[in-house]
């Protein structure tokens, strides 16, 4: 095929979805539009009602919306593997696949982003999270992520637009209908097409596409945070994040075969979007599968080994008990059998290809779920799971959000260009160049169709089978105690005195503590020695009357006096009393108040952990860095829109 | 008297400087990019040091409640629950249901069912832990919860989104959600406080320890309700607990004669909840 006939075939697809639509076409839009009302319709009773109504409950507060998020901005990153990542590593044959990718991409990161919306008990006060945001919080982070992320896809997603709109534009404008020529002439207004530009939008490209690299880890990692930040068996693993991050990867391949396979034969790209393409993308597919099975083991093994109480309960919930049909149901048709249908010659193939990507994008969101519901629905103080059924809403919300993958991308394609034109053309011309260099030479890949050899040993991965022993041996730390009570118990005599003695308390300050003195008298007058005075604390903390603590009690010596030292524990003035209960008698009780200058209480607040101010840097560190990303984002856009102005006005100029 | 806390003053409104060159509309020289570079920098140094105030208060509530409460909380408030005596009638959460208007699955001071060494069981009330170093303060995404000077983490259901991060946060599983519309409510004060608050739709609630009661001199629900004297609510900085059975004790003997223990004391949390355990009885997590 010549570079010619290629470049006309992309311009011509690029402008097939703009004619007038088929019956099918609508019908699809409309099919997919209803489902999209019915999810809005259930979201609006869930707010009505409470999301009691999508069958949460205290037992199971975080379940399927968070798992959607997870998965829906998971599949956008299916549009950073395949576009920004073959960009950089220089692999054309992405060209017919990148605008495809990239609109993915944007669609699918802003539908995750809004099913934030139906998982928040209160969405009218999601602005709190700008207005009042709390640094340390891992899901403000999600929030500045997704957001940071949004902006990086919808960049990468618009810059390469310039040049095929203007292409377009120039020069097939009377297929556009008018609209459609506003705006292209407005997005790529400026751009001829010169070496300079080519040379500044390139550069901003290959920017953006490192850093949308990045950027996408990042938001998984957080989301992955989210859980790993909290004390609950299972998600407090530090293998979450790079686990989410495959996670991500592998699901948001296998929707991209999905997209470009619908695409594909929607619109008749058999000509550009060859089996080859969707091998290439089968293998890393494939290559992420093995990536995901093997942290999925590595996830499961140390905890099962050791079997920490929490942990034992969730992974045997997960691998054995009630959730253990899903578990393996995701590692045998959401891992292992995609992985087969690549690895084995006779399924590799746009069918074998598409059928694995239609069983690891909803098996992935299985595992979300599993990922999410365990460990949430497990009570970490009883070690009892609580039950979680989910109702039609969350279904209804989920489909819904579903169908508007494809429906948003449907109405994308309306607008924008379905094919990279300006980077189809660019890298024909290439390899017609290096083909002209090299004509002696023979290259690797002659047969479009030809399976890549030595990609069975992608099938040793597949092997590991998962063989969990349940280990469930419970530490239990036994404390011993049985003390007595502080009460004390007078023993009772018989005996009783005709007339009852008498006690003076008198109190004094010194050297930071209270001296009590008790003098009891006799009903004769005589010091009693070797009785007991208890001293008591006289406190309306809780309330009038006035309470009494014991402090503590002494025994008279000859002089009939006992002494107490009190470290007194709040400045003021403090009631003290003295009690002696003669045997048999009433207890005869004195009163003193001592003005307590100097205290010192016994209470120390816990220190703060030593990490906590590292954080504080870590806080000011990462927003220097989002507000460098978003300042190189917006950098290059006006470096491109800058570009286009100034050759533009240097070409009118010489004119 | 409450001293103020001082506040970094702030200055006039930064604005951009008035009267922008037209010249730098036209031909951007490298000169002009520079400095226009320069000044969006300055402008993210200011929201960055801006946001440097709210980092501090953010990131270490702990931190800075602890400096102002060295001086100047006179309390420190506390419970301790002395398991030897509770029989498991949950009085306690039925007082606590009454007062607060909650639904019965909505338990903010809970009685669980335990195993002790021996093979039986024993009754183990659990309220918030008011833990000074509480996770749930760190993960809330807009800082809902709030910690007083006497150390009482509140939530503020005003700014509450329902995110729910506490409840994944909260190793004692003491956070209750409102998942449908509560219950018709009685008695209960107009505006919803974070001492007191008013049950509403979508957001998160948890015991507070009465707080609205404590200034007063009153106990809390759980306290006055518990017929066996289990509950007890104490000061640490007055030293002195008392139970609704008109007990009343110097705190720090009786934690010491009683080899008091925290619940789940390995995860550094620092709760203000100490249990009293009974023979063979352990809290085992």
């Amino acid at each position: 095929m010549t570079t010619e006939a290629l470049t006309t075939n992309a311009r011509e697809a690029s402008l097939r979805p703009f004619g007038k639509p088929s019956r099918l076409w609508w019908l699809t839009v409309i099919a997919l539009g209803l489902v999209v009302l019915t999810g809005i319709a259930a979201w609006v009773i869930q707010l009505r009602g409470g999301m009691g109504v999508a069958g949460y409950s205290d037992q199971a507060f975080w379940a399927i919306y968070i798992a959607d998020v997870v998965t829906f901005i998971g599949v956008s990153y299916g549009g950073a593997v395949v576009s920004a990542i073959l960009r950089l590593t220089g692999a054309t044959w992405r060209a017919p696949l990148t605008r495809l990718a990239e609109g993915t991409a944007v669609v699918t990161v802003l539908i995750g982003a809004a099913l934030i919306i139906p998982h928040i008990g209160n969405p009218i006060r999601l602005w709190e999270l700008v207005t009042r945001p709390n640094l340390s919080a891992p899901v403000f982070w999600d929030f500045v992520a997704v957001m940071t992320y949004t902006f990086g896809s919808i960049v990468f997603f618009a810059l390469p637009l310039v040049p095929d709109m203007a292409v377009l534009g120039q020069e097939h404008g009377q297929q556009l209908g008018r609209r459609r020529t506003t705006l292209y002439a407005r997005v790529s207004r400026g751009w001829v097409g010169a070496p300079r530009q080519r040379r500044v939008l390139a550069g901003a490209l290959g920017l953006v596409s490192i850093m949308i690299i990045p950027l996408a880890v990042s938001v998984h990692s957080v989301l992955a945070w989210a859980f790993a930040s909290t004390a609950r068996p299972w998600w407090h693993e530090s293998i979450w994040a790079p686990q989410f991050v495959v996670a991500a990867l592998y699901s948001g391949v296998a929707l991209v075969i999905l997209v470009v396979a619908g695409f594909r034969r929607g619109y008749h790209l058999e000509g550009l979007i060859t089996p080859r393409h969707f091998v290439r993308l089968g293998f890393i597919m494939a290559t992420l599968s093995a990536t995901y099975i093997y942290l999925t083991f590595a996830d499961l093994l140390p905890g099962s080994y050791v079997g920490d109480r929490g942990t034992a309960a969730v992974f045997t919930e997960l691998l054995v008990g009630r959730l253990a049909i899903w578990f393996w149901m995701f590692a045998i048709v959401g891992g292992v059998l995609p992985l087969l249908l690549v690895a084995l010659p006779w399924t590799r193939n746009v069918g074998g290809m598409v059928t694995a990507a239609i069983l690891v994008v909803p098996m992935m969101w299985l595992k979300r779920i599993l990922m999410v519901v365990g460990p949430a629905s497990y009570d970490t103080v009883t070690g009892v799971f609580g039950r979680y059924h989910p109702t039609w809403v969350p279904i209804a919300i989920t489909l819904a959000a579903t169908a508007a993958i494809p429906l948003m991308l449907m109405l994308l394609f309306r607008v924008v260009p379905l094919l990279s034109i300006d980077e189809i053309e660019e890298i024909e011309e290439m390899q017609e160049l290096s083909d002209l260099e090299k004509n002696a030479t023979a290259r690797p890949q002659t047969a479009p169709s030809e399976p890549a050899a030595n990609d069975d040993r992608l099938v040793g991965a597949s092997d590991k089978a998962h063989r969990v022993a349940g280990a469930t041996g419970v530490l239990l730390l036994v404390a011993l105690m049985g003390m007595l009570g502080i009460g004390s118990a007078h023993p009772a005599q018989a005996a009783t005195s005709p007339s009852a003695p008498a006690v003076t308390l008198t109190g004094v300050e010194a050297g930071g503590s209270v001296q009590l003195t008790a003098t009891l008298t006799s009903p004769q007058g005589r010091p009693l020695p070797a009785a007991e005075v208890a001293f008591l604390l006289s406190t309306t903390e809780f309330g009038t009357p006035a309470r009494l603590v014991r402090l503590g009690s002494a025994t008279t010596d000859k002089t009939g006096i006992a002494r107490l030292k009190y470290a007194p524990k709040v400045t003021g003035q403090q009631g003290f009393a003295a009690t002696y209960t003669a045997v048999g008698a009433k207890p005869i009780t004195s009163g003193t108040t001592v003005a307590v200058t100097v205290a010192r209480s016994l209470y120390h607040p816990a220190p703060a952990k030593p990490l906590a101010s590292v954080g504080n840097v870590l806080v000011l560190a990462l927003f220097a860095i989002v507000a460098a990303i978003w300042l190189t984002l917006v950098a290059q856009i006006w470096r491109v829109r800058r570009v286009c102005r100034v050759v533009q006005q240097a070409t009118v100029g010489s004119a | 008297m409450q001293s103020h806390p001082t506040h970094p003053e702030e200055g006039g409104p930064v604005g951009p400087p008035s009267g922008a060159t037209p010249e730098a509309r036209r031909g951007l020289s490298r000169r002009n990019l520079l400095a226009t570079l320069g000044v969006t920098a300055a402008g993210g140094a200011l929201a960055l040091v801006s946001f440097q105030d709210d980092a501090q208060a953010a990131m270490t509530p702990a931190m800075t409640a602890m400096a102002t409460k060295a001086k100047a909380s006179a309390h420190a408030w506390c419970m301790v629950i002395d398991l030897r005596t509770c029989d498991g009638c949950k009085g306690c959460t039925m007082a606590c249901q009454q007062r607060h208007g909650l639904r019965d699955e909505q338990t903010w001071i809970n009685v669980y069912e335990m195993k002790d060494a021996a093979g039986g069981t024993f009754n183990m009330p659990r309220p918030c832990m008011m833990c000074e170093d509480a996770p749930c303060m760190y993960i809330c995404p807009v800082g809902a919860n709030v910690r007083t000077d006497d150390g009482l983490v509140l939530v503020d259901t005003e700014a509450c989104i329902g995110s729910r991060a506490c409840m994944a946060a909260c190793p004692y599983e003491a956070r209750y959600f409102n998942w449908t519309d509560p219950l018709p409510q009685k008695r209960m004060p107009a505006p919803s406080t974070p001492q007191m608050p008013v049950p509403e739709k979508g957001v998160v609630g948890k015991c507070v320890f009465c707080a609205d009661r404590l200034p007063q001199g009153e106990l809390p629900a759980c306290v006055s309700g518990c017929p066996m004297g289990v509950l007890f609510i104490g000061d640490l900085v007055t030293d002195i607990a008392v139970n609704g059975m008109g007990k009343t004790v110097v705190l720090s003997e009786f934690l010491r004669a009683n080899d008091a223990v925290r619940f789940k004391e390995e995860l550094g949390t620092n709760p203000r909840v100490y249990y009293i355990l009974g023979h063979g009885q352990n809290l085992g997590g």
